[in-house]
């Protein structure tokens, strides 16, 4: 739909391989010794627990095709074409209001996101996850994540349909 | 490829989601399938239509597309003989492409929620390009069904071993030592339970003041104005302050009492549940044998939870009780001591009734834990089950056994129902009765002129104030029978000692050579010898492989080298060090074991890895699954290594996760391995897999593998074949074949099995 779609980039790593990114955001990696690998996917290996820790490259039959230890550690240009494909893959609404929970198993919940409003389940009080850094993560019967960063910051109805089953 | 907003044509009928706005089917064109995504390019939920039709795909606007789209849409794209749609979901965000050619055209973006309904899609386009002309409906295309919750398969077997229940039997006094036993958990809390004992004095004494004070009220101030005498009004407040102020004290006192109280009972029985939770750990494997998981699970919760009760409630009420029996007593004896004797005459009838009933009560409840143990039994044992329930159509039984299970609790508690409806009532009968025979006495005593009118009131006022204490005692006597069944079912867990004892000075082995000597080891289960006399030297760094018969006493001897048992006579050492010596905690630090049935503990994958190292460092745990073969399948878990398994979590093959607990035992680095079956619950393919990894896993390591499968040993140094219970072989594959004995039999049979299910495939 913009530009950037239909122009290719193309970015190399220090080890050797080079990731391209084509329309419509479709990647692909290209290995050191010049095999290319159609439409990659980079994911995190610890999502939630260590958000900034390792990335993978697999190809698109789940084999892996790079390992990133720390983004951090990686050239400006490659670190921020994988942050942004990580940001549109780890979709991650985050939710600014909850306007209602019901008192059924599964839950149903109508929340206000930043990506708008959304009505989602929540099968067990398991999913209601409270890592020890800080935040909330509620995970939905389909596996969609959902964070609340800031309990505190919710209004007091939030909070209080947020404890009913946490 | 056209594309464009509303065509103006307009058709008589229209099957597609937007109505007429969308301008309706061409001549001949039906709808395949429909479904929504609700994602925008900004990954906003908004909600739209994707329709496939015989010749074209209508949409709404999709998050990108090769060309500028004007209007409000839908827009449609004609499909051509090189139209591609694909669907692809790694992520939280699923994209359905169409392509033509290697271009993609249009892309549009959906949450996990909207897969379902956008594969039926993706199947309807593959049906129709499959289709004989590339036109054609596809045969049974289905309908976007509303999308509904994944159903996982995976749980987890965990087999509740049958067998009876803990016994129940002892005596009366017995119930009462654990009773007592239990307020010994006290002792932590010893300052606050004296604060509650001495709060429940006060309010009882300030309980007792406002009969007193009625006494002169009547005597000094009512009767005689009305007789005429002038007192003064004022007289009546003081008494009525005084009245207040006692009503307040012990309304304070009681509140702070009954707090303080459920204070120490909430922690006394915190504590029994970590104590009787912790000594099970300890406890030997065969104590879990004999047990039922649900039995277990009934002693630690609820039984604790009815001693907490007791505590919090009854005991308080009890020891109020006491007090104020014997303050009354006290008081009635010091204001009239005719009227007292009179008073506390049923009183022996009343103990007598409570001795009468007290056991029965007992035995009623304790048959009713016996039936609430059972009952819980009934769901532990089905729920981890529910998949051979299901199979065999077998729901009905369950039902019905649970139905009958939880007749029996009914039962039990109806059979103290009747004994307790019979006794309560009885000794209101008794209190009521004595009520009388004190009123015509005290009547009389009025008419003689020996007792005052105010005296009178109050002390009737104290004998109802006493009676109903009796009263409320009674009502104690099934809670602390209840109470007591229930200590007595946790103490049968405290008091069981672990068969596999910890040595009084045991030797830290630290971080073992790996050299095991097993020398004239016997084992049995009950009366049953299970081995008779082995002896075997396994030198560190060998692998060898345990061959033989189901009930050749394999996993026995295996299970003797883990010390999950010690042998009947005869001894293992390690190091030169006999295992009844060792730490055994310190021992199993030495120790990894990878079995049939892989278990995985409620948690994220990581944490499974690192269930015996649980500090180690994520490159460790990611290093672990690389080698067992498991990292690349965890990547394309939802959330990688954070994804959650366990009980129902699961969603994992059994190959997958038997390299998980592979991976947990490459974690610990351990220098003595136990393969127990690794591979015989995995097919052919995944065999190949984990033997990959198992043999990564040996390397450098004493090894003793178990494999009914003859081909999993190929990597040991030696075979040892066991018959029941004895060594009868033992060397490398090619000298147990020149020696044509057992082995060699064992073998041929597998080859020849083998090759007969080769030739029939």
């Amino acid at each position: 739909m913009n530009a950037s779609d239909s122009t290719m980039i193309s970015v190399a790593s220090p080890e050797g391989w080079r990731i391209e990114r084509h329309d419509h955001g479709r990647l692909d990696l290209v290995d050191a010794i010049g095999t290319r690998h159609p439409d990659v996917d980079v994911l995190r290996a610890f999502p939630v627990t260590a958000a900034a820790g390792p990335v993978a490259i697999i190809a698109a039959d789940g084999g892996e095709l790079a390992w990133i230890e720390s983004l951090a550690d990686q050239p400006a240009e490659l670190r921020g074409l994988l942050e942004r494909e990580l940001a549109q893959r780890e979709f991650l609404p985050v939710i600014e209001r909850i306007e209602a929970v019901s008192d059924s198993e599964p839950s149903e919940w109508m929340v206000i996101t930043d990506r708008g409003r959304h009505r989602f389940k929540v099968a067990h009080a398991d999913d209601i996850a409270r890592p020890p850094d800080g935040g909330v993560f509620i995970t939905d019967t389909f596996g969609m994540r959902y964070l609340i960063p800031r309990e505190l910051a919710l209004d007091a109805t939030s909070r209080r349909l947020l404890d009913k089953l946490s | 490829m056209t594309q464009g907003s509303a065509p103006s044509e307009q058709p008589p009928v229209s099957t597609l989601p937007w109505g007429e706005s969308a301008g309706g089917l061409l001549p001949g064109e039906t709808v395949l399938a429909t479904g929504r995504f609700d994602l925008d390019s900004s990954l906003r939920f908004s909600d739209g239509w994707i329709v496939l039709t015989t010749r074209r795909v209508i949409a709404d606007r999709p998050a990108s597309a090769t060309q500028p789209l004007g209007g409000s849409g839908p827009w449609t794209w004609t499909i051509g003989p090189h139209t591609r749609l694909d669907v692809q979901l790694r992520s939280a965000v699923g994209r359905v492409e169409l392509s033509e050619g290697d271009r993609v055209v249009a892309r549009w973006l959906f949450t996990p929620a909207k897969a379902d309904a956008i594969h039926t899609i993706e199947d309807a386009f593959d049906a129709r390009v499959a289709g004989p002309d590339g036109l054609t409906e596809p045969e049974g295309g289905r309908k976007p069904s509303a999308v509904t919750d994944d159903a996982s398969g995976e749980t987890d077997e965990k087999p509740a071993p049958a067998g009876r229940g803990l016994g129940d039997d002892g005596g009366g006094t017995a119930s009462w030592r654990a009773l007592f036993r239990v307020i010994a958990f006290a002792r932590p809390h010893a300052g606050m339970a004296i604060l509650g004992g001495l709060l429940s004095l006060a309010s009882t004494t300030a309980a007792l003041v406002p009969p007193y004070l009625t006494m002169p009220l009547v005597d000094t101030v009512l009767i005689p104005r009305q007789n005429g005498k002038d007192v003064p009004f004022s007289l009546v407040w003081w008494y009525l302050g005084g009245l207040l102020a006692a009503a307040l004290a012990a309304w304070l006192l009681s509140w702070a009492q009954t707090w303080v109280l459920g204070w120490v009972s909430e922690r006394i029985a915190a504590d029994l549940r970590t104590r009787t939770y912790a000594h099970m750990q300890t406890l030997s494997l065969d104590f879990f044998q004999g047990k039922r998981t649900g039995d277990l699970m009934s002693r630690v919760g609820s039984d604790t939870d009815k001693i907490n009760v007791f505590l919090s409630v009854n005991l308080i009420e009890f020891a109020s009780n006491v007090m104020l029996l014997v303050l009354t007593a006290t008081v009635l004896i010091w204001l009239n001591p005719l009227l007292a004797v009179l008073t506390l005459v049923p009183f022996p009838f009343v103990v007598w009734l409570i001795y009468a009933v007290r056991e029965r009560l007992r035995r009623g409840f304790s048959r009713a834990a016996v039936a609430w143990s059972d009952m819980t039994s009934a769901l532990a044992d089905t729920i981890p089950g529910i998949r051979v329930v299901k199979a065999f159509a077998q729901e009905r039984r369950e039902i019905d056994r649970f139905v009958s299970a939880n007749e029996r609790v009914l039962e039990a508690n109806d059979r103290v129902n009747v004994i307790w409806s019979f006794t309560g009532p009885v000794v209101s009968l008794i209190s009521e009765i004595g009520l009388l025979v004190v009123w015509a006495c005290g009547a009389w005593l009025v008419f003689t002129g020996s007792v005052t009118v105010g005296g009178l009131t109050a002390f009737l006022a104290y004998i109802a104030r006493f009676y109903g204490r009796v009263e409320s005692m009674i009502r104690m006597v099934p809670a602390t029978q209840r109470a007591s069944a229930s200590a007595q079912r946790i103490f049968e867990i405290l008091d069981c000692k672990p068969t596999v004892a910890e040595a009084p000075r045991p030797v830290k082995l630290g971080r073992v050579e790996g050299r095991i000597e097993i020398s004239g080891v016997h084992f049995r289960y009950g009366a049953r010898e299970v081995l008779h006399g082995v002896d075997l030297i396994i030198e560190p760094g060998e692998m060898i492989g345990l061959v033989g018969t189901s009930g050749s006493g394999k996993s026995t001897l295996a299970n003797l080298v883990c010390r999950f048992y010690d042998p009947s006579s005869g001894s293992i050492r390690v190091d030169g060090v006999d295992l009844r010596d060792v730490d055994i905690a310190d021992y199993h630090r030495n120790l990894g074991c990878v079995l049939q049935e892989p278990f995985l503990f409620f948690g994220t994958i990581a944490d499974n890895i690192a269930y015996g190292q649980p500090d180690a460092p994520r490159n460790k745990i990611v290093e672990a699954a690389r080698a067992a073969g498991a990292h690349d399948f965890i990547l394309s878990q939802p959330l990688a290594y954070d994804s959650r398994v366990g009980e129902r979590g699961g969603g994992l093959s059994g190959g997958e996760r038997q390299r998980l607990s592979i991976a947990r035992a490459l974690l610990v680095d351990p220098r003595i391995l136990v393969l127990d079956e690794a591979t015989s619950s995995v097919d052919a393919e995944t065999e190949a897999i984990i033997q990959a990894a198992i043999d990564r896993l040996v390397t450098g390591r004493t090894t003793i593998a178990i494999a009914h499968r003859l081909s999993t040993l190929r990597r040991a140094n030696r075979l040892v074949v066991l018959d029941a219970g004895r060594i009868v072989e033992v060397g490398t594959h090619e000298d147990l074949l020149a020696a044509d004995g057992m082995y060699a039999r064992l073998y041929h049979a597998q080859m020849k099995a083998a090759e007969e299910a080769a030739a029939s495939a």
